[in-house]
C-alpha cells in the first residue's frame, strides 16, 4: 500500500465505521429511519436512541481507540520497543487500583468513577518515573519498563486483595470497569476527554520529531541534540497521561495501544509525525468497531469492550511470531 | 405434641422470636387462627417419616430428618437459609452465618463463618457445627465434599424460585426437627401470595422493567423468584422471555422494550434519575421509576409475602389494602 | 576545532577518574587520533563530549561552544558525533537515516528544505552510500550500515567529526576505504577526531596521536613521535617492534609472542 493509499483508506474506513456504528445496533433502524432521528424526527425512541445512545458511545470509542494508539505509537518510538504500549507501564494497573478502591468505597457514579481511575493511573506513572530515577536510570527506557512491570504486578496483587474480601455487588462492578466499556458514555465526558486527546495528542505530535531521533538510541539522540532524558520522560508523560484518561472515560481497553503502531507502520509509515496522526485514526476506527462488535455479538447481553479488543491481540502476536522465525 | 405446636405457634404470633416475622404473623394470628391450626396439626402428623421417600438436596444428597436428634449448633452460608432459620425458631441453634447476613441484632451476634462461595472450611470447622448449610453451585463441590470427610452433615441448597424456598424450608424443618413451623412460615408465604393475586387478577398488567444493577445492566428473568412476585402482584416482566436468574442486557434493548415501569433500589433509582443515557428510556423519561426496598426482596425470604404486597402497591396503588 | 583542557572525569560510584587531566586540540582539516588499551578512558571522553558523562573540572569546547553549556542543538550543529554501536528498532529506507542528520539545523516546525535535501544529497554521495540509498536499513551488510551511519554524521554539516571504534566489524577493504574517507574530509577542512585500536591504521593515516593510559595522557605527538616501542611498551604492557615498510611509509606495530618476554 502507499503512503497516500493510506490515508485515504484509513480515513473512509473510520468514516464509514462510525456511520455503521451509529446506523447499526440491538435495535434494527432502517438509514432512513436513522438520518430522520439525528436531525431529530421521527419516532421518540428512536431519536433517544439514536442521539442519545449510539452517537455519543461512537464518538467516545472514536476518540478512545485515537489516544491509546497515538499514546502507543509515541511509546513504542521513544522507549525504542516494539512490544511497548501505555498498559505495560503502570498505567492500566493504576487506574485499575484506582477504579476498585473508589467502588469498594462505594464510589461508583458515572462521575467519581474516572476521577478514581484517573488519579490512581497518575500515581502510578509518578511511582514510575521515581523508580526510574531512584534506580539510576538517566535515559534508558528498560528501567522505565521495569518500573512499569514492577508497578503493574504490584497493583494486580492489590486489585486481588481488595475484591477477595469484597461483596458480590462490588466485584461485579469492579469488573465489569476492568473489562472496559463505551457504554455509560455522554456528551460532557465526550467533550472533557476531546479537549483532552486534543491537548495531549497536540503534544506528542510537537515531540513527534524528538521521538524520531530517541529511535536511534540514547547516544546518537545526544549527539543529534536531542537531551534523551528529559525528552524520553515528557513523551512517557504526556503518552500515560493520555493512556489514562481514556481509562478513566471507558475502563481498560487493552491491545489497541500495542496493535495499531504496528498497523501504520506496516503501511510503510515511519516518521513519527504521520506515524501519530495514522494511529490516532487507525486506533478510532479499531475501537469503533470493537464497540459495534460488543453490542451487536450477544444481543441482549453486551461484551466488554476489552474482551473483543483482546481478541484483536491473538492475530496480532501470531504474525510477530511468525516474522520471529 | 399438639399443645407443645399451640404455645410455639402462639409465640411466633406474638412476634416473640423474629422482628420480621411479625407483620405476617400478626395478620395471620387474627383471622387466620383456625386454619393454621388445623394446618399445625396436620404437619404434626407430618413427623414420622414418609415410607420409601428419600429427601435429597440440590447436590443430590439425602437429606437427613433431625427429629430424634436435632442439630443444636447449624452454620448457615446463605442469608436466605439464616433468615430461614430464624424464621422457624432455630435461630438460638445458628452458630455461624456468612459476612453478610447482618439484618438483625440476633444474626449479628452470631459469629462470622466466612463468605458462601468457596467457604472455608476451616473457619466453618471452627464452629464445631453439626449441619452447615450450603450454596449449592458448582465452585460449591469440593467444600461438600472437605465437610463430609470431616463428618459434618451438610445441606446445599439453591434458592431462585418459590418452589425451590417451599422445598427449601421443608427440607430445612425436616432436617432440624422443626418441620412443623416451617410447613407454618411456607404456608403463611402462601397465604399472603394468594392474597396478592386475587386483588389483582382482573387489572391491566403494566410491563415492568426490573433494574438490578447497573454496571453492567442487569435485570430479572423467568428463572428469578422476583419474576414470580412480580407476575403474582400484577405485572410483567419485560424480560420474561430470558430463561435464566439475572441476565445481563444493554440499554438499547432496554429502549427497544420500552417497559412502562422501572422498577429499583433506591440508589439504582438514584443513579437512573441522574445519568444522561437512561433518558432514552421512556420510563426513565416520563418519571415512572418505582423504589422498592432493597432488602426486601434480596433473597427468597418468609418476607416474600410481604414484598409481593408492596409490589402490588407500587404497580396498582389502591387496589392492594 | 574541538579544544580538551584539563578535563577530569569520573563514573558515578567509581573511585577514580576515568579521565584525569586530558587536555588537546583537535584542529581543523587534521585528522587526530586518540588511541590506548582498553579502559584507558577513550570511550569516556567521547562520552564526556557528549554530555552524557558530567565533568568533574575542566572543558570541552567546540568551535569555541562549551559543551556543558544549555544549547545542546548548537552543540549538535557544530560537532557530529558517530558512537561505537547502533541498532535501530524500526527499520527505514537509507536516505530517511541520512536525512535525521538534519535535525540539529531544523527549525520548530522541523520541516525540510532544499538546503536539507542538498546537504542529505552531499552526505550520501560522500560516504559512498549511494548504491544502497533506497534499501532498507535492515538489508545492510555491516560495512554498508557503518558508511551509512557515518552519511547521517555527515549530513549534520558539522565542522568538527568524532569517530569512536569506526571500523570495528569491517574487513580490510571496507577499513582501508573508510579511512580513505576520513582523509578525504580533514583535507575539506573537517576537524576529525577519531578513536581507535587500530595503531597501524591511525599511523598511517593522522596527523596527531594521543596516547592514553588509565585516564591520562601518556604521549602526544605525530606518529613518528608516539609510535616507539618505549612509549607504547609501559602503556599497552606487552613485547613490541616498530618496523617501518617503506611501501607504508609510516611506522607500523607488531606484537611479539608472550614467551619472548
Amino acid at each position: 500500500m502507499t503512503r497516500s493509499g493510506f490515508w485515504i483508506v484509513a480515513a473512509v474506513i473510520l468514516v464509514a465505521l462510525m456511520v455503521l456504528g451509529v446506523s447499526w445496533g440491538t435495535v434494527p433502524l432502517s438509514l432512513h429511519a436513522v438520518v430522520a432521528a439525528l436531525a431529530g424526527h421521527g419516532d421518540r425512541n428512536a431519536v433517544e436512541i439514536v442521539r442519545a445512545l449510539r452517537l455519543p458511545r461512537v464518538a467516545l470509542a472514536a476518540l478512545v481507540g485515537a489516544g491509546l494508539g497515538v499514546s502507543g505509537a509515541a511509546l513504542q518510538g521513544s522507549l525504542r520497543n516494539a512490544l511497548a504500549e501505555p498498559y505495560l507501564l503502570g498505567v492500566s494497573g493504576g487506574a485499575a487500583v484506582g477504579a476498585v478502591i473508589g467502588v469498594a468505597l462505594g464510589f461508583s457514579s458515572a462521575v467519581a468513577l474516572p476521577l478514581f481511575a484517573f488519579a490512581g493511573a497518575a500515581a502510578a506513572i509518578a511511582t514510575a518515573i521515581l523508580i526510574a530515577r531512584a534506580a539510576g536510570g538517566r535515559a534508558d527506557p528498560r528501567v522505565l519498563l521495569m518500573a512499569g512491570v514492577i508497578i503493574g504486578a504490584f497493583a494486580n496483587a492489590a486489585i486481588m486483595v481488595v475484591l477477595s474480601g469484597a461483596p458480590a455487588n462490588t466485584m461485579r462492578s469492579a469488573l465489569w470497569w476492568m473489562m472496559g466499556s463505551a457504554a455509560g458514555a455522554d456528551w460532557p465526558q465526550v467533550a472533557w476527554l476531546a479537549g483532552y486527546t486534543v491537548l495531549a495528542g497536540g503534544a506528542l505530535l510537537w515531540f513527534a520529531r524528538d521521538i524520531d531521533i530517541l529511535a536511534l538510541g540514547d547516544e546518537s539522540a545526544t549527539a543529534l541534540g536531542v537531551n534523551a532524558e528529559r525528552a524520553g520522560r515528557r513523551v512517557f508523560l504526556v503518552s500515560s497521561l493520555l493512556a489514562a484518561a481514556t481509562v478513566a472515560a471507558a475502563g481498560l481497553v487493552g491491545f489497541v495501544g500495542l496493535v495499531v503502531p504496528h498497523l501504520v507502520r506496516a503501511a510503510g509509515i515511519r516518521r513519527h509525525r504521520p506515524l501519530l496522526l495514522g494511529a490516532a485514526l487507525t486506533g478510532a476506527a479499531l475501537v469503533v468497531l470493537a464497540d459495534l462488535v460488543a453490542r451487536t455479538a450477544h444481543p441482549p447481553a453486551e461484551l466488554p469492550l476489552g474482551a473483543v479488543t483482546a481478541l484483536v491481540g491473538v492475530p496480532f502476536f501470531l504474525v510477530q511470531l511468525r516474522r520471529f522465525s | 405434641m399438639a399443645s407443645s405446636a399451640f404455645v410455639w405457634w402462639r409465640a411466633l404470633a406474638h412476634g416473640h422470636l423474629l422482628p420480621g416475622t411479625v407483620p405476617i404473623l400478626r395478620r395471620v394470628h387474627a383471622v387466620h387462627a383456625v386454619p393454621v391450626l388445623a394446618l399445625l396439626i396436620a404437619g404434626c402428623r407430618d413427623a414420622p417419616p414418609r415410607r420409601g421417600a428419600v429427601r435429597v438436596d440440590d447436590f443430590g444428597e439425602p437429606v437427613r430428618r433431625g427429629s430424634a436428634v436435632s442439630p443444636s449448633r447449624i452454620v448457615s452460608l446463605m442469608p436466605a437459609t439464616t433468615e430461614l432459620l430464624f424464621a422457624i425458631g432455630a435461630g438460638p441453634r445458628v452458630v455461624g452465618r456468612t459476612p453478610w447476613d447482618l439484618w438483625s441484632d440476633s444474626a449479628r451476634r452470631i459469629a462470622d463463618a466466612g463468605v458462601g462461595l468457596r467457604p472455608n472450611i476451616e473457619a466453618v470447622l471452627a464452629r464445631k457445627p453439626d449441619l452447615v448449610l450450603l450454596y449449592a453451585a458448582g465452585e460449591n463441590h469440593a467444600a461438600a465434599q472437605a465437610l463430609h470427610a470431616a463428618g459434618v452433615p451438610v445441606i446445599a441448597l439453591r434458592i431462585d424460585r418459590l418452589e425451590d424456598f417451599r422445598r427449601a424450608a421443608r427440607l430445612i424443618g425436616m432436617a432440624t426437627g422443626d418441620s412443623a413451623r416451617a410447613a407454618t412460615v411456607v404456608d403463611s408465604v402462601d397465604r399472603t401470595l394468594a392474597r396478592v393475586r386475587s386483588a389483582t387478577a382482573g387489572l391491566p398488567r403494566p410491563t415492568v422493567f426490573w433494574h438490578v444493577w447497573d454496571a453492567p445492566i442487569i435485570t430479572i428473568g423467568r428463572g428469578s423468584f422476583l419474576d414470580q412476585l412480580l407476575t403474582i402482584a400484577g405485572g410483567r416482566n419485560v424480560y420474561e422471555d430470558l430463561s435464566q436468574p439475572s441476565p445481563q442486557v444493554s440499554i438499547e434493548d432496554i429502549v427497544r422494550r420500552d417497559p412502562d415501569v422501572i422498577l429499583a433500589g433506591p440508589d439504582g433509582a438514584a443513579r437512573i434519575r441522574a445519568s444522561t443515557t437512561w433518558r432514552a428510556v421512556r420510563a426513565a423519561r416520563t418519571g415512572h421509576v418505582l423504589v422498592v426496598d432493597t432488602s426486601l426482596i434480596g433473597h427468597p425470604s418468609v418476607r416474600m409475602g410481604e414484598a409481593a404486597v408492596v409490589l402490588a402497591r407500587l404497580l396498582h396503588p389502591g387496589a392492594m389494602p | 576545532m574541538i579544544r580538551f583542557d584539563q578535563v577530569v572525569a569520573r563514573y558515578p560510584r567509581a573511585a577514580g577518574a576515568a579521565v584525569d587531566d586530558v587536555s588537546f586540540v583537535v584542529p581543523p582539516a587534521r585528522i587526530t587520533a586518540v588511541v590506548g588499551p582498553n579502559g584507558s578512558g577513550k570511550s569516556t571522553l567521547v562520552r564526556a563530549l557528549l554530555r552524557m558523562l558530567p565533568l568533574v573540572s575542566g572543558t570541552i569546547r567546540v568551535e569555541g561552544l562549551d559543551g556543558a553549556a544549555g544549547d545542546r542543538r548548537a552543540f549538535a550543529r557544530r560537532v557530529a558525533v558517530v558512537t561505537q554501536r547502533e541498532s535501530l528498532v524500526f527499520p527505514m529506507p537509507v536516505r530517511e537515516y541520512v536525512a535525521l542528520g538534519r535535525y540539529p539545523h531544523e527549525g520548530s516546525w522541523h520541516a525540510a528544505g532544499a538546503e536539507d535535501e542538498r546537504a542529505i544529497d552531499d552526505a550520501v554521495m560522500l560516504a559512498g552510500v549511494l548504491p544502497f540509498a533506497q534499501r532498507s536499513t535492515e538489508e545492510l551488510s555491516g560495512g554498508e550500515w557503518q558508511r551509512v551511519r557515518i552519511a547521517r554524521a555527515l549530513a549534520q554539516r558539522a565542522p568538527a567529526l568524532v569517530l569512536d571504534e569506526p571500523t570495528t566489524f569491517l574487513d580490510i577493504a571496507h577499513e582501508m576505504a573508510m579511512f580513505e574517507l576520513f582523509a578525504r574530509l580533514a583535507r575539506g577542512g573537517t576537524a576529525v577526531l577519531l578513536v581507535s585500536h587500530q595503531l597501524n591504521l591511525v599511523a598511517r593515516f593522522a596527523d596527531t596521536m594521543v596516547l592514553l593510559h588509565r585516564g591520562r595522557v601518556a604521549a602526544a605527538g605525530t606518529p613518528t613521535e608516539v609510535m616507539r616501542a618505549a612509549v607504547l611498551e609501559p602503556v599497552y604492557d606487552w613485547p613490541l617492534v616498530i618496523t617501518r615498510d617503506p611501501a607504508v611509509g609510516a611506522p607500523a606495530l607488531l606484537p611479539l609472542r608472550g614467551s619472548s618476554r
